[in-house]
């Protein structure tokens, strides 16, 4: 692109940008490039304190899984970046943890951020786009998916009903008692809460060498071309080879696991498939096999490791993975070219990823009193159920 | 239709009517069925009893890996060594849970046309499959369960020797189980049966006494009658309510799912405090509370007694017919209690006889050691795939890589 397009663009976008991206909220239109402008994420309207404290409740509550042995901070672990990175030995994880009895085939991704997605027109939840219209959604299926939470919804509510503070909290913060709706409601809100804080990107305190990498990431690098919008992500699937991680068809549970999901979502003649079908799962296209949604790129600093599968432990190991134009597989060659990026340039381009992400990790404290057992509602035969 | 054909008719239709009417006085004025030993077990058609089948349900009847978190079999509520029921109670549930009802003993459930103490499941098959997937029982979904056989080279050899299938199917572990209850948990030609069929020594003196009280003064015959001493109806027999119900957080929790699950208008929902048993299946208030009879063979090995254990003793059992039964949330609220029973004046000696019955009548304990279950193993790659067949789905690259364990 000459500098006289450049410019011309910057003052197209001047006079346009503002009422464009009004208008069309995340995807406001970015210079002749033609993808959308990267830039920080549109302010939310703050969510009712009184449902996000219920909501924070409920996510450190193995109460609400089926067995009551795992809560969503199991596999979103506010102190690991709302991801799964270590297990409880400190020991790496590349794969998350699911449900009892199961192992998961993918990584678990971070939920930073995550409310934003509820912009993306063409592509749900989850690496392969196929949960939930809405955020919503989204929490009913990961609390009923077998291989997460394995909840009874209405068992559910019944049990947030045994248990006063559960009752208080829907009294006050939704003026009813509680139900599957609300608790869902309440976990939006939560998640609602959960967004970068003051990430050098948006309060455009950068480094030089994170300047020099925007630079690269909107140029020679093509980063742009799917890493896109506020919110880094076109919510398209693409395949750029990212190799498959074996351990998955290594332990016979995650691999039967990875079966009853795509048995479960109509994928045929699941005994043989040994590689991830990704977006497959969702379109039943075989043309998307091994195409995923291009993930977020805020908060990498915290989200490690990376890939669908974390086959990449550093930004390091993923920049030389673009570097060398992706991986092999079919589809991938009109997508991805080898970019010939010097060291100095990697350097860069990882200190602009990094300035994406918070000064200070996105966390929160957990609930400590949560209790294990229930207590019998006094005078039960008088009271109302 | 033309006159000459109504006269033509008439005489027919009279003449069912008469037939009808005489039917129902039979049926009206005649005793219940009588004991009788058990004939051989029924088998449904499309399940016949192999021996492959029966080995097969005995593994998958011990194994964890049909339930949702692959942590309990259908042989932890229903223990062998247990009376293949469990002693507590109330049935211990899915982890995190309780159930709300007395887990029954499986012995000879085979002859059995309605499982579960509310009677809705028609078949051992169906009932399986309820058990292993209900949220406080099993807690299993489908699909998991079957990649879990599927991931198991001993399930994959025996489903295909005893259902000739390529891979194991869900469904055909409920038929198995089902073939291995109708092989091995069957207890014939016990003292009763051998009675019935002649054999006047086969029960003891008091026995013999207890079981004259069973079919005449204490009128236990006009609900537990014929082979498997029941009639598989359903009565309130004014049982009184568990007292979990009213003192235990989890059994408070557990009771309000059950009612919301299965469907209660909302007023109902509010104020029962009971377990209204067949109200579930028709609706109808007058059938709040009622249980179907309880098949009494095999029931020294099965305490405690009644829909949600209320009784710990067959004494405790007796007292309770011997008042002529008691009083519940429903009968009180519906007048629905069973007007079968009455108060019985039946002496200690006259108890103790029919004590001594039942517990002849339960014949030897079937025992059983909780066989090995088998493993998963590691499939990385993929036997027989052609090169052809790897490249259409993708899988060529990865060919040799996942070769490599």
């Amino acid at each position: 692109m000459s500098t006289s397009t450049r410019s011309a663009s910057l003052l197209w976008l001047a006079v346009t940008g503002a009422a464009a991206a009004a208008l069309m909220g995340m995807s406001g239109l970015s210079c002749a490039q033609g993808f959308p402008a990267i830039g920080p994420l549109p302010a939310k309207k703050a969510p009712n304190p009184g449902q996000v404290e219920m909501g924070r409740r409920l996510f450190f509550d193995p109460r609400i899984s089926g067995d009551g042995a795992i809560s969503c901070a199991s596999c979103h672990d506010p102190k690991q970046g709302f991801t799964r990175q270590v297990d409880n030995k400190g020991k790496p994880q590349a794969l998350s943890d699911a449900y009892p009895g199961t192992s998961h085939f993918r990584n678990s991704p971070t939920l930073i951020n995550t409310t934003y997605k509820a912009g993306f027109a063409n592509a749900g939840w989850g690496w392969a786009g196929h949960m939930g219209a809405d955020l919503n959604d989204v929490v009913r299926d990961m609390l009923t998916e077998t291989l997460v939470m394995n909840m009874d919804m209405r068992l559910m509510h019944e049990r947030m009903k045994q248990d006063p503070v559960y009752v208080k909290m829907c009294q006050e913060s939704f003026k009813g008692e509680c139900s599957s709706g609300k608790a869902r409601s309440a976990l939006v809100a939560f998640m609602d809460t959960l967004v970068s804080r003051d990430a050098p990107f948006d309060t455009g305190k950068m480094s030089d060498e994170a300047k020099r990498g925007r630079g690269l990431f909107e140029g020679k690098a093509g980063c742009i071309a799917c890493h896109n919008g506020p919110y880094f992500s076109d919510a398209e699937p693409h395949n750029t080879g990212v190799p498959e991680n074996m351990e998955v068809f290594k332990d016979p549970v995650r691999h039967l696991t990875y079966r009853a999901a795509m048995s479960n979502h109509g994928v045929p003649r699941t005994e043989i498939w040994r590689r991830d079908v990704g977006y497959f799962l969702a379109s039943k296209n075989y043309a998307d096999v091994g195409k995923f949604i291009t993930p977020t790129l805020r908060e990498l600093k915290y989200t490690a490791p990376y890939m669908h599968n974390g086959v990449f432990s550093t930004l390091a190991e993923v920049v030389d993975f673009y570097d060398r134009g992706g991986g092999r597989d079919d589809p991938l060659a009109a997508e991805l070219k080898p970019l010939g990026l010097s060291a100095e340039e990697k350097k860069d381009l990882i200190a602009f990823l990094e300035s994406l992400s918070s000064t200070a990790p996105v966390t929160v404290q957990p609930v400590a009193d949560i209790p294990k057992e229930y207590a019998p509602i006094k005078n039960f035969l008088g009271a109302h159920n | 239709m033309r006159p000459s054909n109504v006269a033509l008719y008439l005489p027919v239709l009279l003449m069912c009517g008469f037939l009808a009417a005489g039917a129902a006085n039979v049926l009206a004025a005649g005793d219940p069925p009588r004991l009788a030993p058990l004939p051989p077990v029924p088998e449904p058609s499309d399940n016949k009893t192999t021996k492959a089948k029966a080995e097969l349900g005995r593994l998958l009847f011990f194994d964890p890996k049909i339930t949702g978190d692959a942590s309990l079999s259908c042989g932890d509520c229903h223990v062998p060594r247990q009376g293949w029921g469990l002693a507590d109670p109330i049935s211990r549930g899915y982890p995190g849970t309780v159930h709300w009802r007395n887990s029954q003993t499986v012995v000879n459930t085979a002859y059995l046309a309605k499982l579960f103490w509310q009677g809705d499941a028609g078949s051992l098959e169906a009932q399986a499959e309820a058990a292993n997937t209900g949220a406080v029982a099993g807690n299993g979904s489908n699909d998991v369960m079957e990649a879990r056989l599927r991931q198991t080279p001993e399930y994959i050899k025996r489903f295909r020797e005893a259902f000739g299938t390529e891979r194991p199917l869900i469904n055909d572990a409920w038929y198995a189980i089902a073939a291995f209850e109708r092989a091995e948990l069957i207890q014939k030609d016990n003292p009763l049966d051998r009675y019935l069929t002649g054999d006047k020594n086969a029960l003891s003196a008091k026995a013999v006494k207890g079981k004259q009280l069973f079919e005449g003064k204490a009128n236990c015959i006009q609900c537990h009658n014929g082979p498997m001493l029941t009639d598989e109806k359903y009565y309130n027999l004014g049982v009184p309510r568990p007292k979990e119900f009213e003192e235990t957080g989890l059994n408070q929790v557990t009771y309000r799912w059950e009612i919301y699950q299965k469907g209660l208008h909302e007023q109902r929902y509010r104020q029962w405090k009971d377990d209204p048993g067949l109200y579930h299946t028709t609706a109808w208030v007058r059938d709040a509370g009622k249980h179907r009879t309880a098949p009494l063979r095999y029931i020294k090995y099965t305490a405690p007694y009644m829909h949600a254990g209320q009784f710990f003793t067959l004494e405790e059992v007796i007292d309770f017919y011997d008042k002529g039964g008691g009083e519940n949330e429903f009968t009180k609220r519906y007048g629905n209690k069973t007007r079968i029973l009455k108060p019985l004046n039946l002496t200690k000696d006259e108890k103790e006889a029919l004590i001594a019955f039942l517990e002849e009548l339960s014949g030897e304990e079937i025992k059983m050691a909780v066989p090995k279950v088998p493993s998963y193993a590691v499939k990385p790659d993929v036997p027989g795939l052609t090169q052809a067949q790897a490249k259409r789905i993708g899988l060529e690259r990865h060919l040799p890589a996942i070769g490599k364990k």
